[in-house]
């Protein structure tokens, strides 16, 4: 992004000075009126911003900020969402969440999706959207069936892999049928595994996002490097290491900032499988569920809102500090860094 | 927005005000229109068949019996209804009559003012079928009356006779070595012995709070009600009892990611379907199974049997844990229509209608003749036999310790904790009220 904004741009905007008058008549300074047009062009350009972004920021507010400034109040009282709160606690409840195991162990699981998405989406993803760059038959279809997944809603994904992994589901039934009944394990409620399973539909399902990415991110690269690269005899995998990752680097740090808060936020696809009450059982309970079962479902209002503020808290700080260390290359100039005289 | 937040304040003040009024001075005004129309919604949770149909045709014929009153009904599936409930009571859009199941679930919203006190809106007909106060025992609170009810729901253990024919089993268990040996003979025939929807978790802790009554006095279930907590050893002593019993590995292959009543994989649907030969359920369950079956009719040979007695337990042979199924008003409903709706669905034949369109245990005692069912038959009997009643334990405990106490139970039986867990995840929920 340059910064042809402001001044520049209006610069050239404002019409010409003065008239040409022909037989050489004085110019009077027209510093006046120009500055008058200045004010009315700015307070005409404060305006139309007002206006365009006007709705967006009243609903930003109505329904964002306004709701995370009522959780933080909320979070403060024992409360069991009838009528107004008014048993003031304090921290209590805070106290509580950092106390209790079960969110101990939701955190461990938001983690190891976090790391695991990453680990599994990003390699296969990389490998598919080269393979999808070439020309080749068939190309269509595989982009199809990649992208399917990710068109599908997380409720019907959840319910058609929920019903094929029960234990006398579509997946054991074929495992024993082949001759593997030693395969056949509780994929969702064996502890050991549920987790592996979650981590496997997670992967087919969002592997198609991060695939379109890509392919946006190896359409942006120009053709001449690989021409000039092959001119002097680089291999293929030489010009897939020295030129196309490099240069495919703004957007997987960009695919990652978006993986990783969505793993963090995980919810609809865990309480669609196991249910409202058996995630933490099977240990594939994340932030999200912990706080719709201990909050909503127990219908403990105030100690949900406490677990929604910290949640909010912990995405926010690694939202920042990805931002900050990870993403400030790609994002120089677009972001509010004001500008650099 | 601010005032939106005010103007739910100010309706749940409006609504108490209204309760005081109303039981202050007996009812006299109804929150109709002009016009004198009044229109009431009313949330129940049978989303299917003839259970739908029967509050469809009940709900007909009280509007044509009342001219100017209608009602507007939503049937809201049974797994929603408590969060859906809870929703709209907050909002202060709650419906004018609402499902209700007493103990401490129905505390919390009475503690909110959100219920209507009808103790002095019961007709006399209405009691005389009841057989008496006692029968309002799970809807009181404080000596006041906020719901009806409709159906009584003892618990116990659905069979299939002809599974139990096929394994060689003539008698039906009475002790817990008797269970423990036919789940042997089953499993040798290659059936599953017990389904149990540990997916939704209460099917599951239906086991632990059967296993606590034996256990546990009468007095002691009392007192862990008032106080939310397990203090006494029979608590941990139920646990261990279930512990050893799951041991012997009774429960239907994956019965942790079996759900209770959905579809012909859960565990309703197994017993329907004869994959599975018992379940250890409430009086709802020949109405679940029925919807189940491959031609969706009753299952004609399913019996029932009491929970089996335990040696050296403090509860009294033949006690019963069970539930009661009803219906409240909102405190901000027209009281007069709306009692009288619920009295209108006490009289005979509708609830003898009640029974044969959800295969259970009416609450009108002069309905009961109408149950035929060899299984409901049994539990009646057993039911009139009993001691005394307790009422489900998660419902007493409210929504936040009950949950907890089924999860509980979840996780003992999934091996990753062990009884001394289920009366720590008692312990703990309450610091989270």
């Amino acid at each position: 992004m340059s910064d042809s904004q402001g001044e520049s741009s209006l610069a050239t905007k404002t019409p010409p000075r003065g008239r040409s008058t022909a037989g050489g008549g004085a110019i009077t300074a027209p510093s006046p009126a120009g500055r008058a047009r200045r004010g009315r062009a700015d307070w005409r350009k404060r305006a139309e911003i007002a206006l365009l972004s006007g709705p967006a920021i009243i609903m930003f507010l109505a329904f964002v900020i306004f709701p995370v400034v009522m959780a933080a109040y909320y979070g403060f009282f024992k409360w069991k969402g009838y009528g107004v709160p008014t048993d003031f606690v304090g921290l209590e409840n805070y106290l509580v969440i950092f106390k209790d195991t079960a969110f101990h162990e939701a955190l461990m699981h938001n983690g190891f999706i976090v790391v695991m998405s990453l680990v599994m989406q990003g390699p296969a993803a990389v490998a598919v959207a080269l393979l999808l760059n070439q020309k080749m038959r068939g190309r269509s279809l595989i982009r199809v069936l990649i992208f399917v997944p990710y068109v599908i809603s997380e409720v019907i994904v959840g319910t058609g892999w929920g019903l094929m992994l029960q234990t006398s589901g579509a997946i054991n039934d074929v495992l024993i049928k082949i001759g593997l009944p030693g395969w056949a394990v509780d994929w969702l409620s064996d502890p050991d595994v549920a987790i592996w399973s979650l981590m496997v539909i997670l992967t087919w399902k969002y592997l198609g996002f991060a695939v379109i990415l890509f392919l946006a991110g190896l359409q942006s690269i120009p053709e001449e490097l690989y021409e000039a690269a092959s001119i002097d005899g680089a291999s293929y995998w030489q010009m897939q290491r020295s030129i196309t990752l490099p240069l495919l680097g703004p957007t997987m740090r960009i695919w990652a900032f978006l993986s990783i808060i969505g793993a963090l936020q995980l919810f609809d696809l865990v309480y669609i499988i196991w249910g409202q009450y058996v995630a933490s059982t099977a240990g594939t309970s994340t932030m999200a569920t912990y706080m719709v079962a201990n909050g909503r479902n127990a219908g403990n209002y105030g100690y949900g809102n406490a677990v929604a503020v910290v949640l909010f808290l912990i995405s926010l700080v690694i939202a920042l500090v990805y931002q900050r260390f990870v993403l400030r290359r790609d994002t120089e100039g677009a972001l509010t860094e004001g500008k650099k005289k | 927005m601010t005032r939106k937040i005010r103007s739910a304040a100010g309706t749940v003040a409006l609504g108490a005000t209204i309760a005081l009024l109303a039981a202050g001075c007996a009812g006299g005004e109804s929150a109709g229109s002009s016009d004198g129309s009044t229109s009431m919604t009313f949330w129940h949770n049978s989303t299917t068949g003839e259970g739908k149909a029967y509050w469809e045709a009940t709900v007909a014929d009280f509007e044509a019996a009342n001219p100017g009153v209608t009602i507007e009904i939503q049937a809201i599936q049974n797994e929603d209804m408590d969060g859906k409930l809870q929703t709209a009571l907050n909002s202060g859009d709650a419906p004018d009559i609402f499902m209700a199941r007493g103990g401490g679930k129905l505390a919390d919203v009475v503690e909110a003012g959100q219920v209507m006190d009808i103790t002095d809106s019961i007709d006399d007909a209405t009691m005389k079928a009841l057989g008496g106060e006692g029968a309002f025992n799970a809807f009181s609170v404080d000596g006041k009356i906020y719901g009806m009810p409709t159906a009584v729901l003892p618990g116990g253990i659905y069979y299939s006779k002809d599974l139990f024919a096929q394994a060689g089993i003539t008698e039906t268990p009475k002790t817990l070595a008797e269970l423990e040996a036919a789940n042997d003979a089953l499993k040798a025939a290659g059936i599953d012995p017990i389904a149990i929807g540990a997916k939704d978790a209460w099917p599951a802790a239906h086991w632990y709070y059967f296993f606590a009554l034996r256990e546990c006095a009468q007095e002691t279930i009392a007192e862990a009600g008032k106080t939310k907590t397990f203090d006494d050893p029979c608590w941990a002593k139920a646990g261990e009892d279930l512990e050893a019993f799951a041991a012997t590995e009774p429960f239907n292959n994956g019965f942790l990611s079996t759900s209770a009543q959905q579809g012909a994989g859960s565990s309703a649907g197994l017993l329907a379907n004869h994959k599975a030969a018992m379940e250890l359920m409430g009086a709802w369950n020949p109405g679940v199974i029925a919807s189940l079956t491959p031609d969706e009719k009753p299952l004609a040979d399913l019996g029932w049997f009491p929970f089996p007695e335990i040696e050296g337990g403090a509860g009294a042979p033949g006690a019963m844990m069970g539930g009661v199924d009803g219906f409240s008003c909102s405190a901000t409903a027209p009281k007069k229509e709306c009692a009288a709706f619920l009295n209108f669905y006490m009289q005979k034949e509708y609830q003898e209608g009640y029974a044969n369109a959800f295969h259970t245990l009416p609450a009108s005692q002069e309905a009961q003749g109408v149950v035929t069912e060899p299984a409901l038959q049994a539990i009646l009997e057993a039911y009139n036999d009993a001691p005394y009643v307790e009422i489900w334990m998660d419902t007493t405990f409210g929504q936040n310790v009950g949950n907890a106490l089924n999860t509980g139970v979840v996780d003992m039986l999934a091996g990753k904790t062990d009884a001394s867990g289920i009366v720590k995840a008692v312990n703990d929920a309450a610091a989270k009220e």
